[in-house]
């Protein structure tokens, strides 16, 4: 282990100290930072007059808002409720863009769902909330105190919205959330493409200039192989680590001070105050999405997790495919497969995008070539109660596949290390593989 | 202090090593002969445990050699190669504390063996940045930094200028005055006679020959003798008669030879200087011995032709 200890520690030495290294580890996550901003930055051209239909089965409200007419939201009351699909199919209700259920218990409960059939920007929630939460509290005051309505805003509790799409009530499936999946997916096949070439590369180098004798004097194949992979995997973690430190904090930052919380109470004091102010600044969808719909904790988790795992399994193939090419040129119709490989799982992630429920996009979860991207886009739509397993079944077959390909490339390794001049076949990779 | 037990390599159906058994003694310097493609590095790579035996055995003072074993062996391969990107320092200290120094040891062994090279200027250079003859100086280092009992150079001169090839050359005979054991495989055949106590020749996977190096010239001489005169040539011969064959001449001068002759019948080195002294001034008298390179050549000839044997 000490041993495999000193190759881990000059293989990360070595990385971290070449340029392309720092060049990956600093402007890597520059370059994605200015591409979130670009996108948080998109204003959607939206919707300039919501037709709002308010359900207030109890006649709460009484026919009344806000005396001051909104100019973007139009509102219609019926003393009824419509269910999703009503509202969502029935001809009566289309020329409605949204749908607010003043449920009877509200007053109790201070939950109101809207439905919506284009979700609306924050500004534009934002505005729907003040009116029937203004409205609310004068109902309130009138009906349960004999407070002014100014103090009664100051004890008041919040009322809770939900909003729904009105085509998918239950939220069962985001694509937006997909494509983050995805966008986690892909950064794990763009670190084990770069670090899996790193491992070919560095094997193949010690092999063609003959260091990996020497070596092969004081340490077993074993040791060297696993000490490559282990720094090499380590100098990937340090790698992987300062992306998501980076990111993260620039994350942050653009909340704190470009595209900041829509209903934190500073804000919606500032735009109360101001209800004519630009109502497109800052409201791409994107940002709700990814400050708030992201559970980013459990996806950075789960993405290492993959990461470790598809490192171990497509890594110790690279390794392979290095230790036994018979030069530098060799070993290219292996190299590409490989690539395709990884290339592959990224056409499975759309695949499983457009067909989530598919039993294609099922089984492309558990197979290990594919299973990093796959369940990086599931576990962003979320898993249903007691579907869970799936994930941590994926993660299991990835990790015992790497496991099974480290056991054979150990095995490539061995015998082909010090083989020189030939030209590589995958039938000399199966003698190998069988050769003890 | 190693034993060569019944060692055989196939690699698939190509067989590079068939049943080689020899001994190395403690403190011997060990030539290992043979044409390319022998199979000597083979041997030296089943020696590292670098590649496994098919068959047989290698032990070191009796005990098979074992992973952690391998500490008491130094290996200069004949293939060089070191990380081109780190310095001298780097690589020596990295190769050394794989043989299993510790750092302080490492750092130790190194300034010694820099000073005693007189290379210490060269510490922080990276290995790019150094001659091929310089690397092969740091390699030596790499392969004897942790002070190994047995010491294994796969052609230790190749590459190396004459000067450095006598520096390489004093540090084996060193290492033998310390009680170090050699294993040397080199196609220097002056370097064998020079400082090899013994050989084991190998040509196509098989031992062929064995044996002390002054031992094996003095089995395989063929009754020349060398005399260096000063003198007629013609009174020189007529002056041998019949009981001597003439079998070549060296011409130095009008009146300085050198002949190669052989004894016929009873005749001796006495009666040949009896028969000539009168006749020319002898400056030299001696038996020519052959060198290692005639062995080589004979005993692989004998191989390649099995009919003139």
């Amino acid at each position: 282990m000490n041993k495999t200890w000193l190759i881990a520690k000059r293989e990360i030495r070595d990385r971290i100290t070449s340029r392309s290294f720092l060049g990956v580890l600093i402007i890597g996550p520059l370059i994605v930072l200015g591409l979130i901003y670009i996108f948080l930055s998109y204003d959607s051209k939206e919707k300039q007059n919501w037709e709002v239909l308010l359900m207030d089965e109890t006649n709460l409200f009484e026919g009344k808002l806000s005396p001051k007419k909104d100019p973007y939201l139009d509102f219609h009351f019926i003393n009824d409720f419509v269910d999703y699909d009503e509202f969502a199919n029935n001809q009566t209700f289309s020329k409605f863009d949204l749908a607010v259920w003043i449920n009877e218990k509200v007053v109790s409960n201070k939950h109101v769902i809207i439905f919506y059939r284009e979700k609306p920007s924050e500004a534009i929630q934002r505005r729907l909330v003040y009116h029937v939460e203004r409205r609310l509290e004068e109902v309130m005051v009138e009906e349960f105190t004999g407070l002014s309505v100014s103090k009664f805003r100051e004890i008041k509790q919040p009322l809770s919205f939900s909003l729904r799409d009105t085509y998918d009530p239950r939220n069962e499936y985001s694509e937006k959330a997909a494509w983050v999946g995805f966008t986690f997916g892909a950064f794990i096949v763009l670190f084990l493409l770069l670090f899996g070439m790193t491992i070919l590369r560095s094997v193949s180098r010690e092999k063609s200039n003959r260091i990996v004798e020497i070596m092969l004097a004081s340490v077993s194949s074993n040791s060297l192989l696993s000490g490559k992979i282990l720094g090499i995997g380590i100098s990937a973690v340090i790698q992987v680590l300062s992306w998501i430190i980076l990111l993260s904090t620039g994350l942050i930052l653009f909340r704190m001070f470009m595209f900041p919380d829509m209903f934190s109470p500073e804000i919606v004091a500032e735009q109360l105050n101001n209800p004519g102010a630009n109502l497109t600044s800052g409201h791409s969808p994107f940002v709700s999405l990814i400050f708030e719909q992201i559970r980013f904790g459990n996806m950075v988790v789960f993405f290492l997790l993959f990461f470790f795992g598809g490192y171990l399994f497509y890594g110790a193939l690279f390794a392979a495919v290095g230790s036994s090419m018979g030069s530098e040129s060799d070993g290219q119709q292996f190299i590409i497969p490989l690539n395709l490989l990884l290339l592959f799982s990224l056409v499975a992630g759309y695949f499983a995008i457009v067909y989530p429920d598919s039993s294609l996009t099922a089984f492309f979860g558990f197979l290990p070539f594919t299973s990093p991207v796959i369940m990086m886009i599931e576990l962003a739509n979320g898993f249903e109660v007691g579907e869970s397993w799936r994930l941590y079944l994926a993660l299991f077959i990835l990790f015992v596949s790497g496991f099974i390909t480290l056991y054979m490339a150990g095995r490539i390794f061995h015998n082909g290390i010090l083989r020189f001049g030939h030209r590589l076949k995958l039938g000399l990779l199966l003698k190998w593989v069988k050769k003890s | 202090m190693l034993e060569i037990d019944g060692i055989s390599k196939s690699f698939f159906r190509k067989k590079a090593l068939s049943d080689v058994s020899f001994k190395v003694k403690e403190g011997e310097i060990l030539g290992l002969l043979g044409p390319n493609g022998a199979g000597k590095t083979t041997l030296i790579r089943v020696i590292n445990r670098i590649i496994p035996a098919d068959k047989g055995y290698v032990t070191f003072r009796g005990k098979l050699i074992q992973q952690e074993g391998l500490k008491n062996i130094g290996y200069l391969p004949e293939e060089r190669g070191l990380y081109r990107s780190m310095t001298v320092e780097g690589q020596i200290i990295f190769l050394a504390r794989l043989r299993g120094l510790k750092l302080n040891e490492a750092k130790e062994q190194m300034n010694f063996w820099l000073e005693k090279f007189e290379i210490s200027g060269w510490k922080k250079k990276r290995i790019e940045e150094l001659s091929k003859g310089m690397a092969q100086k740091i390699q030596f280092i790499c392969a004897i930094i942790h002070d190994p009992d047995l010491i294994i150079l796969d052609e230790p001169f190749s590459g190396f200028d004459p000067l450095n090839i006598g520096l390489i050359r004093n540090e084996i005979k060193t290492f033998r005055e310390k009680g170090k054991t050699v294993i040397l495989s080199t196609h220097s055949m002056r370097s064998v006679e020079e400082i090899c106590d013994s050989v084991v020749l190998i040509n196509n996977g098989e031992k062929i020959l064995e044996g002390k190096v002054r031992e094996l010239r003095d089995t395989y001489k063929k009754g020349l003798y060398a005399i260096s005169f000063h003198g007629n040539m013609i009174a020189f011969a007529t002056a041998l008669w019949a009981g001597y064959e003439i079998v070549d001449k060296q011409t130095h001068s009008d009146e300085h030879f050198t002949v190669y002759l052989k004894m016929r019948r009873d005749n001796e080195i006495n009666d040949l200087l009896n028969a000539v002294m009168h006749q020319v001034k002898i400056t030299a008298v001696e038996e020519v011995l052959p060198g290692m390179e005639d062995i080589f050549l004979e005993e692989v000839n004998k191989t390649l032709n099995p009919k003139n044997e």
